[in-house]
């Protein structure tokens, strides 16, 4: 017997993996999901995703979120720090090719009729993923502190904050106050680091368990 | 009434029966096409980063405003429909009609999408209707995408 074998016995003795990777391994997935590149958007959506919590964990290590420090810890991690400035610039496309893939397979999904019965709840879970992510952009745009990320913001919660009956609370939510301060970008961070990547992940098993659980919708 | 109730239930499994599609093993086909993929993505997203990396403008100046700020790629249909927008119905504001249309009303109508088409055909051509509907979507959004840039 060979030593992965004995390992993964060891491992099948205590918690039967065979009985839980079965399934999961000869699951079929239908053959035109197989072969047409569509099929792919969500996967590198999440993909993105991936990269984005790795790259995300990294620039958390170094950044520090106040007025005064934030701008000059992103400068140290674009010049100082040892692969910095790699890092944070795949966190930003990772960002942008996250939402392009994002609303990609949204059309993908609206142009095949894919969220009609019985995946109607997933419909409104992937937009509701759709919500979540372009929030991550807006909470991450702030918090370079560079004079586009402050103006851009300023704008962005103006916009938000002249919805009718709950604008007003949305923008002091956002804002803890009345104009964009130290207060904002502390927000801005829970927001954008806890928040939202846990809302993030409860979403993304809802999303993946009712894919497996319907199967993949078919035919164009 | 039990032997009845018997043959019903087969019945009822025959008729399923055709139903099922014909399909690959989860592993290691679709993995397989799906790792390839990710592959391409990945060194794609690294040599992007490393052609053009994540910019740093002058630190913010909240008594200085620069032009043209823009927003993210993805906000600028809301700021163009703002802009496009400058008509009061009554007395709403033309401001909050700019902001809540694309922003309220849209999201909400994309929520229903599933309620509010109730066609129960996956074919493209005998739903006319819900294609025409996401074009014209499609086109709006690209349209006061183009209008925020132009408009500045």
């Amino acid at each position: 017997m060979k030593l992965e074998d004995k390992i993964f016995k060891w491992f099948d003795d205590r918690f039967k993996l065979k009985e839980l990777l079965t399934p999961i391994i000869k699951h079929p997935a239908p053959e035109y999901a197989v072969t047409n590149p569509l099929y792919c958007l969500g996967g590198i959506a999440f993909l993105c995703f991936l990269i984005l919590v790795g790259t995300g964990v990294f620039l958390a290590m170094y950044y520090k979120p106040t007025p005064l420090e934030a701008y000059k810890s992103v400068e140290n991690i674009m010049i100082a720090v040892p692969m910095g400035s790699l890092i944070r610039s795949l966190h930003h496309w990772a960002a942008n090719t996250m939402i392009a893939a994002v609303m990609l397979h949204m059309m993908r999904i609206y142009f095949m009729g894919a969220y009609k019965k019985p995946r109607e709840l997933n419909w409104v879970v992937g937009v509701t993923l759709l919500l979540i992510t372009t929030t991550f952009g807006f909470s991450g745009y702030l918090l370079p502190w560079d004079q586009l990320s402050f103006w851009a913001t300023k704008i962005g919660t103006g916009i938000a904050g002249s919805i009718p009956i709950i604008g007003e609370y949305i923008s002091l939510i956002l804002m803890g106050g009345t104009d964009i301060g130290a207060e904002t970008m502390t927000r801005f961070f829970a927001i954008h680091v806890m928040i939202l990547p846990i809302t993030i992940a409860i979403l993304l098993l809802m999303h993946f368990a009712m894919v497996r659980i319907q199967g993949i919708s078919g035919r164009l | 009434m039990s032997l009845i109730e018997i043959e019903k239930h087969e019945v009822e499994e025959e008729r399923h029966e055709p139903v099922r599609i014909r399909g690959l093993p989860f592993f290691p086909h679709f993995l397989l096409r799906e790792v390839v993929v990710m592959c391409l993505i990945a060194g794609s997203l690294i040599l992007m980063a490393s052609l053009y990396p994540a910019g740093l403008l002058q630190p913010a100046d909240p008594f200085n405003t620069p032009t043209p700020i823009y927003p993210e790629w993805y906000f600028l249909y809301v700021f163009g429909f703002l802009k496009f927008w400058t008509w009061n119905i009554g007395p709403i504001e033309a401001k909050v009609i700019g902001v809540t249309l694309p922003m309220v009303l849209w999201y909400g109508l994309l929520f229903l999408v599933p309620f509010i088409d109730r066609n129960p055909s996956s074919d493209i051509r005998k739903r006319k209707f819900a294609v025409a509907m996401g074009v014209i979507a499609l086109l709006g959004i690209l349209y006061f995408t183009y209008f925020s840039i132009v408009h500045h």
